[in-house]
């Protein structure tokens, strides 16, 4: 996947584990933990993402994004 | 093969406990999204209890079954703990004596975190496995009160930490450990282990937590995983579905818990539907996980307090096999399994666990409140100071009448205490 796909990837788990966020216009510099996404979500919505892109690679490698530009550009690196 | 594992096992939930949905709210916490973290109750020290006396009260009841003979034949008591009272002298010393166990005992500590407890089991274990001493039995407790006040200033350590107060407890489980597995028949060579170096959570300066809820999280999701690979690779024709009616987890909450299992069962057991992984979530999570709710994270303990939840809560008319999952921050964690029969949930029963959390004193915003402003708190390396035991009167009263340990004082840094009936 290029970038922009792992973003709205990234946007399609987070809608997932937080429907309420639906009708939400995601921006990169958007962060989850400003959309509502406790610790658990994070964590369930990186997890989702790494298996989307089948990252066999330890989730903390992936650990330190700021926000969701941030995240899809680690994981389009590692993968 | 040697029998052996766990002969008997004791909680002990605190004598005091908050409603932590009360505290989220007071706290101003985003409570939308709280009840998924799935807390309930968590249990508060009072100023006259310590890690000493969380490890005696929950060990007593064991050994008040016991005959001094087969009292005396407890030859090593490890103390498993974040929470140490001494950089030297450890809390063995002072439960081998309230205790009044045999002289001729090994007593030490460990630490590793919320491992600390498996890694004090684990050698117990393979001490009654090395037959060095036939017939010897062995106690194992871990004892942890939190101290949530976090580490202030810094950048990353500070983050994010709002669940730790609600979710921090504080609590003891004791393990008596021999070649009469009653409650837990450990299966001999089936660990898995996984350690690495991470900065997630820890306890850098006496009476304080610092840590990253995000780093902490993922570090133990990849635990949980490659633990258990490894313990796949050791025991032949696991199945994470079929093998293992219960599961019992190490619980810093149980929202955390659910999405390790949500995680285990997509990846590990290639279940993806959601509504089935909620099932399987309820049938073999779940019983783990009601004293977990009830007490909070317990950290050394915590995994033996979801051990001695499924037991006491789950079906043994036939004898199930459990996986318990153990993670100690920094980190080390391990998978490991027993098995479990009716006669080890009649034994279990007896002590009352459940019993013992409904007649805990339920503290008010304001006597929590109280506790936290410190006139209560003992910091790490006070000299000399005598405990009121007032501060909340009717935790005091609520006590009355009770078998339990109680720190009286601190004189020249030696404690003191006392039972309280």
């Amino acid at each position: 996947m290029n970038k922009e796909e792992i973003f709205k990837m990234i946007v399609q788990h987070t809608c997932e584990v937080i429907p309420e966020l639906e009708d939400h216009t995601f921006k990169s510099g958007d962060q989850l933990k400003e959309l509502g996404a406790n610790s658990v979500d994070r964590a369930e919505i990186i997890s989702l993402a790494m298996e989307s892109l089948s990252l066999q690679i330890p989730m903390v490698e992936v650990f330190g994004a700021k926000n969701l530009d941030e995240l899809a550009t680690l994981l389009y690196e590692n993968q | 093969m040697t029998n052996v594992g766990i002969e008997a096992m004791n909680v002990f939930g605190g004598s005091a406990y908050l409603d932590v949905m009360q505290l989220a709210k007071h706290r101003k916490l985003d409570t939308a999204r709280f009840e998924n973290l799935l807390m309930k109750e968590k249990a508060v020290a009072l100023p006259h209890e310590d890690p000493v006396t969380f490890a005696v009260n929950a060990a007593k009841p064991l050994l008040d079954r016991l005959s001094q003979a087969e009292k005396d034949r407890i030859e090593l008591l490890i103390t498993c703990t974040e929470s140490g009272i001494d950089f030297g002298k450890s809390i063995s010393t002072y439960v081998h004596h309230y205790l009044g166990l045999n002289r001729n005992c090994r007593l030490f500590e460990i630490k590793q975190a919320c491992y600390s407890g498996t890694a004090g089991f684990q050698m117990a274990i393979n001490f009654i496995l090395a037959q060095a001493s036939p017939g010897a039995k062995a106690l194992v407790v871990a004892t942890d009160i939190s101290r949530f006040m976090v580490v202030e200033g810094g950048e990353a350590m500070t983050e994010d930490w709002s669940f730790a107060e609600p979710s921090g407890g504080a609590g003891a489980v004791a393990i008596l450990i021999s070649n009469q597995p009653h409650v837990f028949r450990v299966d001999v060579g089936a660990n898995g282990y996984y350690g690495f170096e991470v900065m997630d959570t820890c306890r850098p300066v006496p009476d304080s937590e610092a840590g990253d809820a995000d780093l902490s999280l993922m570090s133990y999701l990849d635990c949980c995983e490659q633990a258990y690979s490894e313990y796949s690779k050791r025991v032949t024709g696991v199945d994470y579905q079929q093998t293992f009616q219960y599961l019992s987890f190490h619980t810093p909450f149980g929202g955390m818990v659910k999405g390790a299992h949500r995680t285990m069962m997509r990846k590990v057991a290639k279940v993806v539907a959601p509504a089935q992984i909620e099932v399987d979530f309820r049938q073999r999570v779940v019983p783990g996980l009601t004293y977990c709710q009830r007490v909070g994270n317990i950290m050394g303990g915590t995994v033996f307090m979801s051990l001695a939840s499924t037991i006491d809560h789950g079906d043994f008319e036939e004898p199930k096999r459990i996986g318990c999952f153990s993670y100690g921050s920094g980190c080390c964690s391990e998978f490991y399994s027993g098995v479990v029969s009716k006669d080890s949930q009649v034994r279990q029963h007896q002590l009352g666990l459940q019993k013992n959390l409904d007649e805990r004193y339920h503290l008010s915003m304001n006597e929590y409140e109280t506790l936290l402003a410190g006139s209560g708190t003992i910091r790490f390396g006070t000299r000399n100071v005598k405990l009121d035991t007032q501060l909340i009167p009717g935790a005091w009263v609520a006590s009355a009448g009770k078998q339990q340990l109680y720190l009286k004082e601190i004189r020249e840094f030696h404690r003191k205490y006392e039972w309280i009936a």
